[in-house]
């Protein structure tokens, strides 16, 4: 039997490329996962803000800066004025500070950079999953830890689900945690 | 009649459907309307105006900036430099103020998000209105947001700063002052004893100044009559919830006329069927068909111009036995008239009334419309004295009157005057005369005549434009003010967001103006004028333990004070009769002028929502017309939307008709407030302009009218007939579907289960749904409903509602999640109106969840009919099979599609509520419940650490509700009101025999008739 063009195409130079499509898609969709679901962006923000020091070495409770978060959807980035409630005493030489000191005095709001963010059109409230116990960490990483706060997990809808469905796989400091809702109109309307 | 026979009620929508005309059920077999899809040329979706010119260059000026950033960015989080304590970001605050809409002054709660209002309810703490606001009042929101309010101060069409602006006006007014000359300032009707003070203080320093108030609409008949059989102007409430049985003479006192939201709330508390059986009687005589009419257990057909007349001939059925002495006169007068002349096979309804009024002596009441002539109001007065009616007169509440209107002569007078060049300076405050006045003033005309002209206004209209200065001023939110409408109550109005644009407020305007220097404006020189005011005037009455900062914040927060008040009772005074005879009654047709319900006298015309609300009855949008009765429909040979031409008093109109059932024959209705020529792109040339016909101010009935058919039409957009049922089985089959169920009284006292006896066990094939938690649903009283439409309107801000525009309303594409049909029965020429709210009924077993493809529709544990709009590919599979019609389908991206991509703009993106998506094009959508409401109350629960109760959740139609109609709750839970009303004698659900089992109950209408039949 002759080996004809058309043979090598079919046997050996098709299975070669769609072999290379296939393997080079799924190597990319999964190496680029994490980067598309924004996992560890870290953006520059307008002050070098340390959570490390913050929360970690001093102990600061979340809640203390992000106010509110108990009691509506947002957890509310804190306004210049609760940096100043130390900050007009503590550390005012320190550049960083010097550059606080000047946004407040001018009266203008600070730009910082968002990190985390869910869809327009998902609905998430910060309120129902503090009072039920979820501690920050569980989605936001551990921000105690990090000098520049970046995207620790996902926040895409497949991880909301992960833990509306698995809740003691994902929460087993709660023992009494439920299951979360699973229905459209609990993020979307 | 068997009560098979009885539930068979023929129900028809349209005289074309009871005429069984095939265009209609041709129609009907049609989801969506012949051609629905015919404008959809995608070359003609391109077309660059403008407005879209400019926008595609800002789109594209930040595609290229935005190109060049880092794709992960996700923006900025800017919070603020100093947070006020009270605001956080993504929870509501509420603020309590008084609406300026209409000269009622409702108690209103704000609701702002981040600083900028975005709903307007009720204030449940005020006395008149007990949390509930009529439809102008919810919509006036997006008059804030108006893109075409005012911005600047304009010199002619030039815009200037208003310091110069103020010195030359003062200086305008000095001149004036030197030269002797008159400084005539317009208003319309003054509740705020604080503009009042201004107005005075004004007056006192430019002495020359006169002041002139009118409106339109209002009490100036109803106060001059009083004032002629009372003494004074101030008239009191009336009990309506102590009414047994109420006769309105062309009143329509739950739709237009005087607080109607208070009037409805009173009314409907003796529509009682849930609880106990509590019913009152209505009989309306009008000549029109009104919303009010609509309600009615009798309604008897009375042209308005033998109002007069009819009603002193009921004065003489019950003069019997009657405690009140009459003058010679009077009797006399009495005499001439009476009942048979008004019979014309009315005569058993006749003979009912007099039987009821006789028989409810001192516990019944008569009350004539706000439109009809003083004498109608003189007899009226009469006949409640004669019945011993009086004793529902509430004198705890009088009516105040701060500034009295002009009178006529005194207006005729101002127009000479200003011919004469008498007058050289004019100010207009907040109001709009050269469209309002009546034309006999020519008002027009004689503006020309004089040198200063100014007009304090929030966007520009048919006065502004001929003015020397026009001057912005605060939109209602933006202001400060007080209201002191009924005796003993006293609102605050508050500013909720600071003026968005170079406005001032108003007061402050003239308050600049009496010190003389234009540095002396500051923001807050009418706050505190205000509070001096209050200080002097209210704290000093209540005798208050706190002082008066205190006082006045504590006033502030819940936005009323009450207080005793006493009011003048004086004895009747047959006086004002001396003299009066019964009118010639010529042979031809009356004109008869009312108030648009949702429009106003104009002042909305601008105002998407507002124009795009159905009409109670005819369910006409974006338009008036002259309504006429069937029977003087074929004697003209007329159809809805021919053209006639109506000539009165030498002035001509051309305006389409719409054959309206009931109507009486020789009465022809026009609503005023339509055909603005200067106002902005929506309410521009919308309807016909009826003011012409006004020939005195206050005079709305004219007589002896020639109409006559013109060629050509107008074609009138009606939300009727579309959305009509299904009824391909058999002909006819939906007139017996058991849509509206009714009985009487009778009937439901002898049979109590005359609903329930019919109604057939159905077999599901499948297993039933099992609700554990939670079940969400809602029951509509159809006793209670008057179609006011405040629901309807309250959805549409709640749930960022786009406006469409007549022509997709003609296409059938109106996005209103909420309608409210109209039925009638009976014949043509009387007939019987019943109405019935119509939204999503959250089917257990829903039709259209099974026919999505991509399972953007589905149900959630909790009984909702769910809707994810970011799953929906737009099919329309649902829609169509849907029995209730009740999905809209975005067609368009309606923001950008309505006039030219007018409410798509950053400033009237801001009325939208953020815990609601905005929908775009290609998307079909629907009620959800306010599951956004439920959401929070959800999380308010877990917060507090309580269970989530059906209570917790108030819809935004059961908010606005005036009836108190709605109720939403938890049906799973026994003891709430709405699991006891589902299991109530007179509830049922539309189109039982589907078994797509609603959630939303329905409580049988029971009219209280004096038979067992409704028909």
């Amino acid at each position: 039997m002759k080996r004809t063009v058309l043979d090598y195409a079919l046997k050996i130079r098709l299975p070669l490329t769609l072999f290379v499509i296939v393997v080079s898609f799924v190597l990319t969709f999964y190496i680029s996962r994490a980067e598309r679901d924004g996992i560890g962006y870290a953006p520059e923000q307008p002050i070098k803000f340390s959570h490390k020091l913050h929360a970690g070495q001093m102990g600061i409770d979340c809640q203390y800066c992000h106010i509110g978060v108990e009691k509506g959807r947002n957890a509310i980035v804190p306004s210049v004025n609760i940096c100043m409630n130390c900050h007009t005493l503590a550390r005012k030489d320190r550049p960083e500070i010097i550059k606080l000191t000047q946004y407040y005095e001018d009266g203008k709001p600070l730009p910082w950079k968002r990190i985390h963010k869910v869809p327009e059109y998902a609905y998430f409230n910060h309120s129902v999953h503090v009072n039920k116990g979820i501690d920050c960490a569980s989605c936001h990483g551990d921000i105690k830890e990090m000098e520049v706060v970046n995207q620790a997990k996902g926040f895409t809808m497949t991880a909301c689900l992960d833990c509306h469905r698995k809740p003691h796989e994902n929460l087993p400091y709660l023992k009494e945690v439920k299951s979360g809702p699973e229905h459209c109109a609990a993020c979307h309307r | 009649m068997s009560s098979s026979e009885y539930n068979k009620k023929i129900f028809w929508k349209s005289l074309k459907e009871y005429h069984d005309d095939p265009a209609v059920f041709e129609a009907k077999a049609n989801e969506f309307k012949e051609g629905v899809t015919d404008d959809f040329n995608p070359s003609q979706l391109n077309s660059l105006s403008r407005r879209k010119f400019l926008a595609a260059l800002t789109a594209s000026a930040a595609f290229a900036a935005t190109a060049c950033t880092d794709y992960r960015d996700k923006g900025e989080i800017i919070p603020y430099n100093n947070r006020p304590e009270e605001i956080l970001a993504g929870r509501a605050n509420l603020y309590a103020s008084t609406c300026t809409s209409c000269s009622q002054a409702c108690g209103i709660l704000v609701k702002t998000r981040e600083g900028r209002p975005i709903k307007i309810d009720g204030n449940p703490e005020h006395p008149t209105n007990k949390g509930k606001i009529c439809t102008k009042g919810q919509a006036s929101i997006l008059n804030l947001y108006d893109p075409e309010r005012m911005t600047d101060p304009q010199n002619g069409n030039i815009a200037v700063s208003w310091a110069s602006a103020d010195s030359d006006i003062i200086s305008a007014l000095n001149d004036s002052l030197a030269n002797g000359k008159q400084v005539a300032l317009f208003t319309n009707a003054v509740v705020s004893p604080s503009t009042k003070k201004v107005l005075d203080d004004f007056k006192a320093k430019y002495t020359n100044t006169k002041i002139y108030s009118y409106s339109v609409f209002g009490d100036d008949t109803r106060r001059a009559a009083w004032l002629e059989t009372y003494g004074t102007t101030e008239y009191p409430s009336i009990k309506w919830e102590e009414a047994n049985v109420i006769l309105a003479v062309d009143a329509d006192f739950l739709g237009t006329e005087g607080n109607f939201i208070e009037n409805t709330r009173k009314f409907t508390s003796r529509r009682e069927v849930v609880n106990k059986i509590d019913v009152n009687r209505l009989y309306v005589a009008e000549g029109r068909m009104s919303a009010t009419g609509m309600m009615s257990d009798y309604r008897i057909r009375i042209s308005p111009s033998a109002q007069f007349e009819f009603v002193l001939a009921l004065a003489n059925e019950v003069l019997e036995n009657s405690s009140v002495t009459l003058n010679a006169e009077v009797k006399n007068l009495i005499a001439q008239t009476s009942l048979t002349k008004f019979a014309g096979g009315q005569s058993k309804k006749l003979s009912h009334l007099v039987k009821d009024l006789i028989a409810n002596k001192g516990k019944s009441i008569v009350y004539a419309g706000d439109t009809l002539s003083k004498e109608v109001h003189l007899a009226v007065n009469l006949l409640n004295e004669i019945l011993g009616n009086t004793a529902l007169y509430d004198y705890s509440k009088v009516s105040k009157s701060l500034q009295p209107s002009s009178s006529n002569e005194e207006l005729h007078s101002v127009a000479d005057a200003m011919n004469n060049g008498n007058v050289d300076t004019i100010i207009h405050f907040d109001c709009n005369p050269v469209f309002d006045l009546a034309k006999s003033f020519d008002y027009a005309k004689a503006l020309k005549k004089v040198k200063t002209v100014i007009t304090l206004t929030e966007a520009e209209n048919e006065t502004s434009v001929l003015s020397t200065y026009s001057l912005p001023i605060n939109h209602s939110l933006e202001s400060w003010g007080d209201a002191h409408v009924k005796a003993g109550v006293y609102s605050l109005q508050q500013p909720v967001i600071s003026p968005i644009f170079k406005t001032r407020q108003k007061e402050a305007v003239l308050l600049t103006w009496i010190s003389g220097s234009s540095s002396v404006y500051n923001d807050s020189i009418y706050h505190k004028y205000l509070i001096d005011n209050f200080n002097s005037s209210i704290y000093s009455k209540k005798n208050s333990l706190a002082d008066q900062k205190t006082f006045w914040y504590s006033a502030l927060h819940d936005g009323v004070v009450e207080f005793n008040e006493t009011a003048v009772q004086n004895s009747f005074s047959q006086v004002s009769f001396v003299g009066l005879s019964l009118p010639e009654r010529a042979a031809g047709n009356t004109l008869h002028l009312t108030e648009s319900y949702f429009i106003g006298d104009g002042k909305f015309a601008n105002n998407g929502w507002l124009q795009e609300t159905p009409h109670p009855v005819s369910k006409i949008t974006w338009d008036n017309y002259a309504s006429i009765s069937p029977s003087f429909a074929k004697q003209l040979n007329l159809e809805m939307n021919d053209l006639v031409e109506i000539s009165v008093n030498g002035k001509q109109l051309t305006i389409p008709v719409l054959v309206q059932p009931g109507v009486q024959d020789t009465t022809i209705n026009i609503e005023l407030g339509y055909g603005r020529k200067i106002i902005g792109d929506v309410g521009k040339d919308v309807g016909f302009d009826a003011n012409i016909f006004v020939s005195l101010l206050g005079k709305l009935v004219y007589e002896n009218i020639s109409i006559k058919k013109v060629n050509g039409t107008h074609r009138l957009t009606s939300t009727q007939e579309h959305h009509s049922l299904d009824d391909t089985f058999v002909k006819d089959f939906h007139r017996i579907r058991k849509i509206v169920q009714e009985g009487t009284v009778e009937k439901y006292k002898n049979e109590p289960n005359f609903l329930s006896k019919e109604v057939k066990k159905h077999i599901s094939i499948t297993r039933e749904h099992e609700y554990t938690g939670t079940k969400w649903a809602m029951s509509i009283d159809l006793n209670k409903c008057t179609s006011c439409a405040a629901c309807v309107v309250s959805c549409n801000v709640e749930n960022n509602i786009p406006v469409v525009g007549k022509d997709q309303t003609a296409n059938g594409r109106e996005m209103q999640w909420m309608r409210i049909d109209r039925y009638y029965s009976g014949t043509p020429d009387d007939p019987i109106t019943s109405n019935q709210p119509m939204l999503c009924q959250h089917c257990d077993n829903a039709p259209c969840e099974n026919v999505c493809p991509v399972n953007a529709t589905n149900h959630s544990p909790d009984g909702l009919n769910q809707m994810a709009y970011n799953r929906c590919v737009g099919t329309r599979y649902c829609s169509n099979n849907c029995p209730y019609k009740v999905r809209r389908y975005n067609f368009y991206n309606f923001r950008d599609h309505f006039a030219d991509a007018y409410y798509e703009n950053n400033l009237t993106a801001m009325v939208h509520n953020p815990e609601v998506t905005v929908r775009s094009r290609g998307v079909m959508e629907k009620c959800t419940f306010c599951v956004q409401k439920i959401m929070e109350a959800r999380s308010d629960a877990i917060r507090d650490g309580r269970e989530l109760k059906g209570t917790d959740v108030i819809t935004a139609c059961q908010q606005a509700c005036p009836a108190n109609a709605i109720v939403f709750g938890d049906v799973n839970d026994e003891e709430s009101d709405i699991a006891k009303i589902r299991n109530h004698k007179l509830a049922y659900h539309v189109l039982e025999e589907l078994n797509v089992k609603p959630n939303v109950t329905y409580i049988a209408k029971l009219r209280n008739t004096h038979s067992e039949e409704v028909i």
